[in-house]
């Protein structure tokens, strides 16, 4: 509706059209300004692949390390069920009660593993891997107690649970001392923790970095369209309207750097995977980098189309505003 | 349909271009606006189309002042005022028909009605075979009929033109004139500034003139001032 002359329709009011038509209209309407812009990409192709470059980048840097930290932690996971609980009993345990103790403890359904080591299989151990050798044959009795390894099963292998596990065997009447080396392990979730961290910080600020880098070529495409947008005002155009072509080049930026994204962090993973065959074979852990799953892959295809959006949209409410008719 | 009241415009810089001007141009009226350069006739034009805001007054266009007018809804203003240029405002690089359907994309036409409605503004001002050229492949009173379509092709009530016969020859010029008696005979409001004395003495209508910003006359004008054009 006019806002001066009452009764005077204005655009598609001005004709009967149903709701429907209406919004059929509405969406071919956004399909072809979509795809206009488009073009617009397409035929400086140069510039667009810098800047689509700089976002595919900026997102495949902290997508890799995202995955390689994620990889590190199931490795660890890995690791961590290797761990083990040593008792040490008490002296005077007889080697059949230690028997008694490991066939009672085979029973509880946190243990996958006992082992037995009696005292004197330990001081022979001790004696090969010191090298004192022969002198600790002076001592009178063998100073070592007798010791069981437990191996919990996978489920209570965690620090925590295995914490718990710990206490509970520490309550065995042949049980001395108790000891769960998980120090190592919890310095390792420390570092996993911390590189999680810079990753996130990393990612902020390279995000950030690409608002910017996209809201200065926005800004650029802006201005050499000054001409255009002066004349656009001048017959009637509003702000959103002439807004709306420079969101659809950000979502494109978004879209195709995320699309470049996706096949660079394709690319370095195999990368990567290929150079860590040997040592996977040797560690025998299982490095599972290429397996990228589907919502990850959806998710950085959002974060890159939000980027370009937004990125846009910052320079567009700005700059369309500041150029006007004089 | 124009109303001024007491309306002053001082630019930034202290040039006064408009004093106290005060004058009412009917419905359906046809106007001349004249005066030497720099009196100020494309200011008096650009407060009429919201380009510039008066420092004192009030504009007025069908009773409703234009200083309640938000930022926002200029665009909407813009879309009842068919406004043409001297310095054209085409779009180079799009062709005739694109330059000319440009108010009706921008106020959501179907494609077909736009069709329509382009063709028969191109119609009207003969340039009906030239919808496929570009702007830069005319002449300059091509031009300026490419702009005139384009300022009556959704129909607006109010017509502001300033020096729409700027470079054409007399007999161009004419014929340009002609074609704004023929909107104003559909019932357009017809507002053009101008300082072709010559073109507007053949023909009895209102013409306001200003001189240093001020309006010093306002009627039907037979005896042109020839020391205005100094
Ligand atoms: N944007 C501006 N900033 C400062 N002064 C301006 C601006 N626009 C116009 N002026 C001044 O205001 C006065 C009136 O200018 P205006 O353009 O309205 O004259 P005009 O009658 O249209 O002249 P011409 O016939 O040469 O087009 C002039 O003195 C001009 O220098
Ligand atoms: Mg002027």
């Amino acid at each position: 509706m006019s806002l001066l002359f009452k009764g005077r329709a204005q655009g598609a009011e001005s004709v009967k059209i149903g709701m429907f038509q209406l919004i059929i209209m509405f969406f071919t309407d956004h399909l072809r300004q979509a795809v206009n812009s488009l073009g617009e990409l397409w035929r400086s192709p140069f510039a667009s692949l810098m800047t689509i470059g700089v976002l595919g980048f900026s997102i495949t840097l902290p997508s890799t390390l995202y995955v390689l930290v994620k990889n590190t932690e199931q490795i660890s996971q890995q690791w961590e069920q290797a761990s083990e609980i040593s008792l040490f009993l008490r002296e005077g345990v007889t080697d059949a009660s230690a028997q008694q103790l490991l066939t009672r403890l085979r029973l509880w359904p946190e243990i996958a593993e006992v082992a037995f080591i009696s005292a004197d299989e330990g001081l022979k151990e001790f004696q090969a891997l010191s090298g004192l050798g022969d002198a600790l044959n002076y001592l009178e009795t063998n100073p070592l107690p007798a010791v069981v390894l437990v191996v919990p099963t996978s489920k209570h292998a965690s620090p925590t649970s295995a914490g718990i596990l710990l206490n509970k065997l520490r309550k065995e009447r042949e049980v001395e001392i108790g000891k769960l080396d998980i120090e190592w392990l919890e310095r390792l979730y420390a570092l996993i923790g911390i590189a999680k961290d810079l990753v996130t910080l990393l990612a902020v600020l390279l995000f950030f970095a690409v608002v910017l880098i996209i809201g200065n070529t926005i800004r650029l495409n802006i201005l050499s369209k000054r001409d255009e947008i002066v004349v656009m005002k001048l017959v009637g155009a509003t702000d959103a309207f002439i807004q709306r072509p420079f969101l659809y080049t950000g979502f494109w930026y978004g879209l195709l750097g995320g699309i470049m994204a996706w096949i660079t962090v394709f690319i370095i993973l195999l990368w990567i995977d290929y150079s860590m065959q040997d040592f996977m074979e040797k560690y025998q852990v299982n490095f599972n980098l290429t397996s990228m799953d589907l919502s990850t892959l959806i998710f950085m295809l959002l974060v890159s189309v939000s980027l370009g959006i937004t990125g846009s949209l910052l320079s567009v409410q700005r700059h369309v505003k500041d150029i006007e008719p004089r | 349909m124009i109303k001024f009241e007491q309306v002053s415009k001082t630019y930034p810089g202290g040039q006064q271009a408009l004093r106290k001007v005060d004058f009412h141009v009917e419905k359906g009226e046809m106007a001349f606006l004249t005066g030497h350069s720099g009196a100020g006739k494309s200011t008096l034009l650009k407060l009429i189309s919201i380009m510039e805001r008066p420092t004192v007054g009030r504009v007025l266009i069908n009773g409703h002042n234009l200083s309640s007018i938000k930022r926002r809804e200029i665009a909407y203003i813009r879309r009842d005022i068919g406004m043409i240029f001297q310095s054209h405002q085409l779009l180079m690089d799009k062709t005739v028909f694109d330059n000319v359907s440009l108010p009706l994309v921008i106020e959501g036409h179907t494609r077909k009605n736009i069709a329509k409605r382009v063709d028969a503004a191109l119609e009207m001002v003969g340039l009906r075979d030239k919808a496929k050229s570009l702007p830069i492949t005319l002449s300059g009173g091509e031009q300026q009929r490419v702009g005139i379509a384009r300022a009556v092709v959704n129909r607006p009530p109010l017509l502001l033109a300033d020096e729409p016969t700027g470079n054409l020859d007399p007999k161009l010029s004419m014929e340009i004139i002609r074609l704004f008696e023929d909107f104003n005979q559909a019932g357009v409001s017809v507002f053009i500034a101008t300082h072709d004395l010559g073109l507007i003495a053949r023909m009895k209508y209102r013409t306001l003139t200003l001189k240093n910003g001020q309006m010093i006359t306002d009627g039907l004008d037979e005896q042109p001032n020839e020391g205005l054009l100094v």
